[in-house]
C-alpha cells in the first residue's frame, strides 16, 4: 500500500541505494508469496525495478515452454508491449537470454548491434538499454530490458547495470518459485483424481469373504490405479462365478477399460452362467469400443462346491495353475488370444472351456506382475517361484497363502514393476463336506443337467412379509400344472409358505431387502423345490420339529413341512453365500 | 384378511375373512386377545379363511390358553377345508372344540 514511498526517496546511486534495494527484494518476495496470480505479482515487480533504477520504460520478457519465443509478460513506462513476441534470439534481449550475461547500450547510436527490434514494433526512440537475464542455475527463463534513463542525459551507466541484475536474479528466483507453486497445485488436483479413481476402481473389487468361504483374490496396483482386475459372487444355485483380468499398460486407459471389463462380466456373469460365451460377448463389446491396441487377458470360470468343478475359459491370459491335493502342478494355458484384438473370437462361437476337477485342489489365477515380479535377491519369481512358495505355505488358509505370495514380492520401500493380482479357488473345506458322514442329495442342476427335469418356476422375492400371498398363488397354480391333485398343491403351498416365513425371520431376521429365489422343477414323478436365500448360514442343527405334545405357539413351521412334503433337505453350501432347502414331493 | 366381531347374548363370535399367514396374524392375534379379555365364551369363525399358517394357528391357540386361563372357553365353527388341514398337521383338531356352524357353538359353549 506505501510501497511507492521508499523507493521514490532512495536514489539508486547513494548508500541508501543499497539498503533500499534489500526493500525492494524483500516486497518483491512477499508480493510473490501472496499473490495466487504470477502476472500481477510481475506486473508489480517490473514497475518497482523500472521506477527504483530510475528508467523511462521496463519489459519483462519470458521464454516460451518450446523455448523458441520470447514474450512480454509485464512492462512498465509510456508504450504497453505485453503481449508482444521476440524471436529468443533476436535483439538485446534474445541475445541476453542466449548468452545468460546481462547487457548494456549506453547509446544506441553509438552501437553497430542495435538493430531496433521493439522500436520497429512500437514506435518508441530508444536512446540506451539495460537488459538482465532471468536464470537460475543456468535454466534461463527470460530477460528484464529497460529502457531510456529517465534523468540527466537519458544515459544509462555501469552502476545501474549492476542493479539490475541483483534485482533481475531475485526476480528469476521468484518466477521459478511461482510456477513450481503452480506446477505442485496441479500435481496435487492430479493426484487427488487419481486416487478417487482408484478408491472406486477398489470399490469394484468383491469384499473380503469370510475365512471359510473357497475363494478368496488380492489385488496390489504398481501405481495408484491398477489394470488388473478380479471379482467372484455367488450364483443362486450355489456356484460361484469368478474371473481375473489384466489390461495391457498400466496407466488411467488401462483402469478406466479395467473397469469397463469387470462391470460387463459381473453383469453379465449373473445371466450367462458359461464362461466361455460370456468371455466372447465381451470381446465383441471391447472391440468395437476400444482405444486401439489395447487389448484385456481374462480367465473367467464357475466353480461347483457341491461337486469340486471348475468350467474354465482362458483368453490370452497366464495359464491358471491347479496345485492338486495330492501335491501335484497342472496349468492351464490358453486356446485364444487376449480380448479386444481378434474378430475371431465373436463369430457366434464361445471361447473354448475346460472342466477341471479340483478334488479338494487349489486353483490360482494371477496376472503377470506375480510370475515376473522381483525377489528380494533381484530375480523375477517366475512359475517355478510361484510354485514352490504354493507348497511352502499349503498348510495355510487360502488368503493366507495368497498373502504369502505378494509378501514375496510386494517389498516395503520398493516400487512394484506391474500390477500384482492374485485368485484362489480352494476346495479343500466344500471337498471335506462332500466327503463328510452327511449324504449328498442331488441337486436341481444336476437332475436337469441329466434331462431328468424341467424348470416350471424361477421366483425372486424380497424376504416381506406380504409377498407371501404372492408366492403361495403361484406355487399352487405350479403344483397344479404339475399334475398335482388340489390338495397335494395345498400342502405343497403350506410347506413353501413356512419355510419362506423361516427364511424372513431366522435367515433374514426380519430384514425387508433379503433376496428369496424359489425354483420349482418336475422330475419324472416328483415336483422338487429349491428355496434359497443368501444370508448368514442357518444353523440346521437348531431347526428342530416342535414337540406336538407341548401347546405352545411357534415353531410349527418346521413340523409342517417336514410332514407334508417326501423329502426335506439342506444342501450344505460353502460358509457366507447363504442357504439352500430342497423339498420333494411325489405328484401323483 | 378381513375381521368382524358379533355378541350374541353373552357369547363373543369372531370372524375373519381371507388369509391369515404371517403378514396378517399379528392382527389376528390382537383381534382375538381382546376378544378373549371380554371374559365371555368366544367362537372363532373361520368358514372365510382361505389360508391359515402356523402363526394363525399360533394365535388360536395363544388365546384358547388365555381363554381357558381366565375360566372361560374358546372355540372353532364352520372350520374352511384349508384351516381343518393345517389343524390337522398340528395335531390341534383334537385340542379345539370344533362346531359345524355358529349355532351349533353357541349351544356347544353357552
Amino acid at each position: 500500500m506505501d510501497d511507492s514511498i521508499p523507493l521514490k526517496s532512495a536514489g539508486p546511486h547513494d548508500i541508501k541505494g543499497v539498503s533500499g534495494g534489500l526493500v525492494l527484494l524483500s516486497d518483491m518476495g512477499q508480493d510473490f508469496a501472496a499473490s495466487r496470480d504470477i502476472d500481477a505479482a510481475l506486473l508489480k515487480g517490473i514497475q518497482r525495478i523500472t521506477d527504483y533504477v530510475g528508467a523511462e520504460a521496463g519489459a519483462l520478457f519470458l521464454l516460451e515452454q518450446d523455448g523458441g519465443v520470447l514474450r512480454c509478460t509485464a512492462c512498465a513506462g509510456a508504450t504497453e508491449i505485453t503481449g508482444m513476441t521476440l524471436l529468443s534470439d533476436e535483439g538485446i534481449v534474445g541475445r541476453c537470454v542466449q548468452t545468460d550475461t546481462a547487457a548494456i547500450v549506453r547509446d544506441v547510436a553509438k552501437d553497430p548491434n542495435f538493430q531496433g527490434a521493439v522500436d520497429a514494433q512500437t514506435g518508441f526512440t530508444t536512446r540506451s538499454i539495460l537488459c538482465a537475464p532471468l536464470s537460475v542455475k543456468g535454466e534461463r527463463i527470460g530477460a528484464i530490458e529497460l529502457v531510456n534513463k529517465a534523468d540527466g542525459d537519458g544515459l544509462f551507466v555501469d552502476d545501474d547495470l549492476h542493479l539490475l541484475q541483483t534485482l533481475s536474479t531475485s526476480a528469476a528466483l521468484a518466477v521459478l518459485n511461482a510456477r513450481m507453486a503452480e506446477a505442485l497445485v496441479e500435481q496435487e488436483r492430479v493426484k487427488r483424481e487419481l486416487e478417487l479413481a482408484a478408491e472406486i476402481q477398489r470399490g469394484l473389487l468383491p469384499d473380503t469373504p469370510d475365512e471359510a468361504f473357497p475363494v478368496h483374490g488380492v489385488n496390489c496396483p504398481a501405481r495408484t490405479v491398477s489394470g488388473d482386475f478380479y471379482d467372484f459372487f455367488p450364483l443362486d444355485d450355489g456356484r460361484i462365478c469368478f474371473n481375473l483380468g489384466d489390461v495391457s499398460g498400466k496407466g488411467m486407459n488401462a483402469a478406466l477399460l479395467m473397469a469397463k471389463t469387470a462391470s460387463l462380466y459381473r453383469c453379465l456373469g449373473k445371466t450367462i452362467h458359461q464362461p466361455g460365451r460370456l468371455l466372447a460377448l465381451i470381446n465383441e463389446e471391447i472391440r468395437e469400443t476400444v482405444t486401439r491396441g489395447m487389448f484385456v487377458t481374462m480367465v473367467g470360470g464357475i466353480y461347483d462346491p457341491r461337486h469340486g468343478s471348475v468350467r474354465l475359459a482362458n483368453a490370452g491370459h497366464e495359464p491358471p495353475l491347479l496345485h492338486g491335493a495330492d501335491g501335484s502342478f497342472v496349468d492351464f494355458p490358453a486356446d485364444v488370444p487376449p480380448l479386444g484384438i481378434s474378430p475371431m473370437l465373436t463369430n457366434g462361437e464361445a471361447i473354448p472351456e475346460v472342466e477341471i476337477s479340483l478334488n479338494g485342489g487349489s486353483l490360482y489365477v494371477f496376472t503377470d506382475g506375480v510370475t515376473e515380479g522381483y525377489l528380494e535377491d533381484g530375480s523375477e519369481m517366475q512359475t517355478a517361484g510361484l510354485k514352490q512358495v504354493i507348497i511352502d505355505h499349503r498348510s495355510e488358509p487360502a488368503a493366507a497363502r495368497l498373502r504369502a505370495v505378494i509378501s514375496r514380492i510386494d517389498l516395503a520401500g520398493e516400487a512394484l514393476r506391474d500390477d500384482l493380482t492374485l485368485l484362489v479357488i480352494d476346495d479343500a473345506g466344500p471337498n471335506a463336506a462332500r466327503e463328510g458322514p452327511s449324504e449328498q442329495p442331488e441337486s436341481t442342476r444336476e437332475a436337469k443337467e441329466n434331462g431328468a427335469g424341467e424348470m416350471v418356476l424361477h421366483l425372486k422375492f424380497t424376504s416381506q412379509s406380504d409377498r407371501l400371498k404372492l408366492v403361495r398363488n403361484a406355487v399352487f397354480d405350479t403344483s397344479l400344472l404339475c399334475g398335482c391333485s388340489e390338495p397335494t398343491a395345498r400342502d405343497i403351498v403350506i410347506a413353501v409358505d413356512e419355510a419362506s416365513q423361516n427364511v424372513i425371520r431366522h435367515a433374514y431376521k426380519g430384514a425387508p431387502d433379503g433376496e428369496v429365489v424359489l425354483d420349482i422343477s418336475r422330475e419324472n414323478d416328483d415336483i422338487v423345490l429349491h428355496l434359497r436365500d443368501f444370508a448368514e448360514k442357518v444353523d440346521v442343527s437348531k431347526i428342530k420339529p416342535r414337540d406336538l405334545d407341548d401347546i405352545r405357539p411357534g415353531g410349527l413351521g418346521t413340523h409342517f413341512i417336514n410332514e407334508v412334503m417326501d423329502e426335506v433337505t439342506f444342501i450344505p453350501l460353502p460358509h457366507g453365500i447363504g442357504n439352500l432347502l430342497r423339498m420333494k414331493k411325489r405328484i401323483s | 384378511m378381513e375381521h368382524e366381531i358379533i355378541v350374541r347374548g353373552n357369547i363373543v363370535i369372531a370372524g375373519f375373512e381371507g388369509d391369515v399367514d404371517i403378514h396378517t396374524s399379528p392382527d389376528a392375534r390382537k383381534v382375538l386377545l381382546e376378544c378373549v379379555g371380554r371374559k365371555m365364551p368366544v367362537l372363532v369363525d373361520l368358514s372365510r379363511v382361505s389360508y391359515i399358517d402356523s402363526s394363525g394357528i399360533a394365535s388360536l391357540v395363544e388365546s384358547l390358553q388365555t381363554a381357558r386361563k381366565g375360566g372361560s372357553d374358546l372355540a372353532l365353527v364352520s372350520v374352511s377345508e384349508a384351516a381343518l388341514r393345517v389343524l390337522q398337521l398340528a395335531r390341534l383338531d383334537k385340542v379345539f372344540s370344533i362346531y359345524i356352524s355358529i349355532d351349533a357353538g353357541i349351544e356347544g359353549i353357552g
